[in-house]
């Protein structure tokens, strides 16, 4: 047996890699290649060394063939799989040299520089290639017409990774980049393999690449990737598959065939089964061709994927990746279906899901909390209180002090659901001790976590009894909502004001808390109503005025006072300018709070019709009319005739 | 490509039987296979696929000289990979991964499952030679990384640890990690790596096309009786039985 290379010092191996001579230094990379090749522990070791990779690439420069080509294999293998291994080789200067090298004499030199650039190119971190620049394209052109596995490779690889916007597909269309990708697609095992890959960057998104890509040769590409989907290699069908999904998932309607996308489900599932990472990444494309679509989601149940990923998930443990790519699907599939989400329960899926809150891996964290942000939009089963239990809360609070904001935000987001509660158990939620850690996240830096947080916080007050609704809103203070009413995020001052919306809705007693320190929050409204451009922002606010109107004639008047200008001004009433939207669903909010304004019962009702009525307000109303949308016409013709009712009270 | 083609004639034959019930006799069968036409080169090439496949690299180049049928791989590579393949099932498990990694340094690092299984090799067959330090500490420096990173690798580096606790290893449970199939299984797994590497089927096609010819077989007796192939090497047509 040789003697084992691992028993040298990596000091040793440093002074013989920087040696003069071709034959040490040959021997030393080729001795760092044998110990870093599949091992990512040596990889971190060497690139933590600092001195290793610098000298590594330098070595690129050599005037030795079979030098340069140790040193590339090296070079390659660092940046294989490591990201910190990248990031070394590229600072190290690797990039130039090895394109330099690609149009190197020596055919083996050039075969190991285009290796190690497809291993570079396959990490994020590789820099983005220019398509948009003719040299470089030319170039590209170069390598795809190439015979060389590694160049044709490479070039492929390229595209994949650095193919992201219209114009650059464009550019890559124009350049007749398609037809050699589609020739590619007949080559070899490999060659097929990275032209699929290659087609999936070009096409998403894409909707003209895409016509050209179906009808090219009368279809014949197109049926060549649905044979590929039966192919003997799963890599191979699973690439197929993907190529496919972006297809549709940019132009649905290519083509019509719902067999095909039923064959491609199970295809996607016969794929969890393998052990590598096809099985790891056939999650992720399941996910991908179902999320937001119901039809595929109903395909997806039907081929019992919820069944097959609960038995995946109760019979081993599995890696982190796998376990994301699960609960992604999982979370993809019960979205929007109730049918689906009562099999996930039913085959006890919350359990693991839950259980899944507390994994080590960040993302494998987030995946469950979006599974279980799908299932619980199930009513029936949130009025049940399925969610509201030490089960599924104690680690969905936990998960709220996650080091990590994007676990935060998912767990907001899936804790807002659950928190919509009907029944009596909100007052439980406070038991487990979640509110706390949600008026703290409602003034986090972040402004997506912000925006969770008082969204969760707005559901957690949605109908509730009076006494909570006001322990809520203490807690929080007046102040804190004042801020985030005042937030530079519209979508934060829409959730604050519905918030808001929440808290006055139900008995009079409960609007007098809008009015609490000087009525700090109700100015706010109002100056969000007078100023915001968002109409959701502006839907909010009118509503929170529907409400207050509904209260006593203090309420009533104070809202009326906020809506018309100061007498003897010539201001276009903010009124006025609501009724004139565009928006339908803000039209009908600001209709709705003169209905409720001008209640003809209540004794101040006739002098407000009538204030109204000089500020212009009732002929704007009277030409809505025949407003298109029906819910509008509905409450204008509510107002007209209460007008008519408030005249003839008063006399 | 041929092999389907010969199944197709296969399907033809049954299709047609389907319908009619009645024996068919060895003289009417060999009429009806003297009809099938398949070509010399299609049959060359199955035989070339087979001894590339296989790593026949002398008996390829004799076939290549004799019938002018070209390989469909560079007859360099198949030394190549015959030699590490020979490197495994000596023990040289070292050497082995070293002239992978000359010939592709993609494979292993691209590779997890097929580089734990050849780190695996490696600890057993220091094992198998006594060096039971040095075999510990491979374990622990190399194998016990990968174990980390994948729980079944994990239990595997478990049943190949648990050998240093018997004296008597040939009887152990775990024993047959130290036998010769064990190499043999590594051997085959590398070969096949560098194969697909290589955008090469992994496996010869000569042995599913007798798969096929088998299955086509038990299909069709089901609705005919016909002289039958039992004997595959020497493709004796049986007699019919009635």
């Amino acid at each position: 047996m040789p003697t084992s290379a691992t028993n040298n010092r990596p000091e040793d191996l440093i002074v013989r890699l920087s040696s003069p001579e071709n034959q040490t230094k040959f021997k030393a990379l080729r001795e760092l290649k044998n110990q870093i090749i599949g091992n990512r522990t040596k990889k971190l070791t060497y690139v933590k060394h600092g001195v290793v990779v610098p000298t590594v690439v330098n070595s690129l420069s050599s005037n030795d063939s079979s030098v340069v080509v140790q040193a590339s294999a090296v070079i390659g293998s660092f940046a294989c799989g490591v990201d910190d291994g990248v990031k070394a080789v590229l600072d190290a200067g690797a990039f130039s040299l090895l394109f330099g090298l690609v149009s190197h004499s020596d055919a083996k030199v050039v075969d190991a520089a285009a290796r190690s650039l497809k291993m570079i190119y396959q990490s994020k971190l590789a820099p983005k290639y220019d398509f948009l620049s003719t040299e470089k394209m030319c170039f590209l052109i170069s390598l795809l017409n190439s015979e060389g596995e590694n160049l044709t490779g490479l070039g492929a690889t390229i595209i994949t990774h650095s193919c992201q916007i219209n114009a650059e597909q464009k550019a890559l269309c124009d350049a007749g980049i398609l037809k050699k990708l589609l020739d590619l697609l007949e080559g070899s095992l490999t060659q097929r393999d990275a032209s699929l890959e290659a087609l999936a960057a070009v096409f998403r998104n894409n909707p003209d690449g895409n016509s050209v890509f179906v009808e090219a040769d009368g279809g014949r590409a197109f049926r060549i990737v649905c044979e590929l989907t039966k192919d003997k290699y799963p890599r191979t069908r699973l690439l197929a598959s993907m190529c496919l999904i972006a297809l549709w998932n940019t132009s649905p309607c290519h083509p019509r065939d719902v067999g095909l996308r039923t064959k491609l489900i199970h295809i996607l599932l016969e794929l969890l089964d393998d052990p590598g990472q096809v099985g790891d990444e056939a999650p992720f494309a399941l996910s991908s061709l179902i999320v937001g679509k119901e039809d595929l989601q109903k395909l997806a149940f039907e081929a019992d994927v919820i069944d097959k990923m609960s038995k995946l998930l109760k019979k081993d443990s599995l890696q982190a990746k796998r376990l994301q790519g699960i609960f992604l699907a999982l979370a993809d599939v019960c979205s929007k279906l109730e049918v689906c989400r009562a099999k996930f329960l039913s085959l006890e899926v919350l359990k693991l899901a839950a259980e899944a809150l507390n994994h080590d891996c960040c993302e494998v964290r987030i995946a469950a909390c979006m599974c279980l942000r799908s299932v619980s939009r199930s009513v029936k089963n949130l009025s049940a209180g399925v969610f509201m239990n030490e089960l599924v809360m104690i680690p969905l609070i936990q998960l709220l002090n996650d080091a990590s904001a994007a676990v935060q935000v998912a767990a907001l987001s899936a804790l807002s659901n659950v928190l919509v509660e009907f029944t009596m158990r909100k007052s439980t939620f406070l038991q487990y001790g979640g509110v706390k850690q949600l008026f703290h996240l409602s003034t986090s830096m972040d402004s997506t976590v912000r925006l969770n947080a008082i969204w969760s916080l707005k559901n957690l007050i949605f109908q509730a009894e009076n006494q909570f609704k006001e322990g809520i809103f203490m807690e929080l203070t007046p102040s804190t909502l004042w801020s985030l009413i005042s937030d530079h995020e519209p979508a934060v001052q829409e959730q604050a004001i519905c918030f808001v919306r929440n808290l006055v809705d139900g008995s009079v007693d409960s609007i007098e808390y809008i009015f609490s320190e000087e009525a700090i929050i109700f100015h706010a409204i109002v100056r969000q109503l007078r100023s915001a451009s968002k109409s959701e922002v502006c839907i909010q606010g009118m509503y929170v005025l529907a409400n207050v109107a509904t209260g006593n004639e203090f309420h009533k008047e104070a809202v009326l006072q906020q809506l018309l200008p100061p007498v003897g001004s010539d201001d276009q009433s903010v009124l006025i300018k609501l009724l004139q939207s565009s928006d339908d669903r803000l039209r009908t909010a600001t209709v709705w709070t003169v209905v409720n304004l001008t209640f003809p019962s209540s004794p101040g009702a006739y002098s407000r019709l009538l204030k109204l009525r000089n500020a212009g307000v009732y002929s704007q109303i009277k030409n809505m009319a025949n407003d298109s949308c029906l819910d509008v016409k509905l409450r204008v013709r509510t107002a007209l005739g209460q007008s008519i009712a408030c005249v003839d009270n008063s006399t | 490509m041929s092999i389907f083609w010969v199944v197709r004639q296969l399907a033809h034959i049954q299709e047609s039987m389907a319908t009619s019930k009645k024996v068919i006799t060895k003289e009417e069968w060999e009429k009806k296979l003297k009809d099938v036409k398949i070509r010399k080169e299609d049959m060359n090439k199955l035989v070339m696929n087979f001894l590339v496949t296989e790593g026949y690299v002398d008996a390829a180049e004799k076939f290549r000289t004799e019938s002018g049928t070209e390989p469909d791989i560079d007859l360099a590579t198949i030394m190549d990979r015959m030699a590490v393949k020979k490197a495994v099932q000596c023990g040289n498990v070292e050497d082995a991964i070293e002239k992978v990694n000359d010939l592709n340094p993609e494979i292993l690092d691209t590779n997890p499952q097929l580089f734990f299984h050849l780190q695996q090799q490696r600890m057993i067959e220091l094992i198998r030679n006594g060096k039971i330090e040095e075999a510990l500490e491979f374990a622990q420096e190399e194998l016990a990384p990968r174990g980390e990173e994948n729980q079944s690798f994990l239990e595997e580096l478990e049943r190949t640890v648990a050998l240093l606790a018997f004296e008597d290893v040939s009887n152990c449970p775990v024993g047959e990690l130290l036998d010769i199939s064990q190499r043999l299984k590594t051997a085959s797994e590398v070969n096949a790596a560098i194969l697909t590497s290589q955008s090469h089927e992994k496996d010869p096609k000569l042995p599913s096309l007798l798969k096929m010819l088998i299955w086509a077989q038990n299909q069709l007796d089901e609705k005919a009786a016909y002289p039958r192939i039992n004997d595959l090497t020497s493709a004796h047509l049986e007699d019919p039985a009635v």
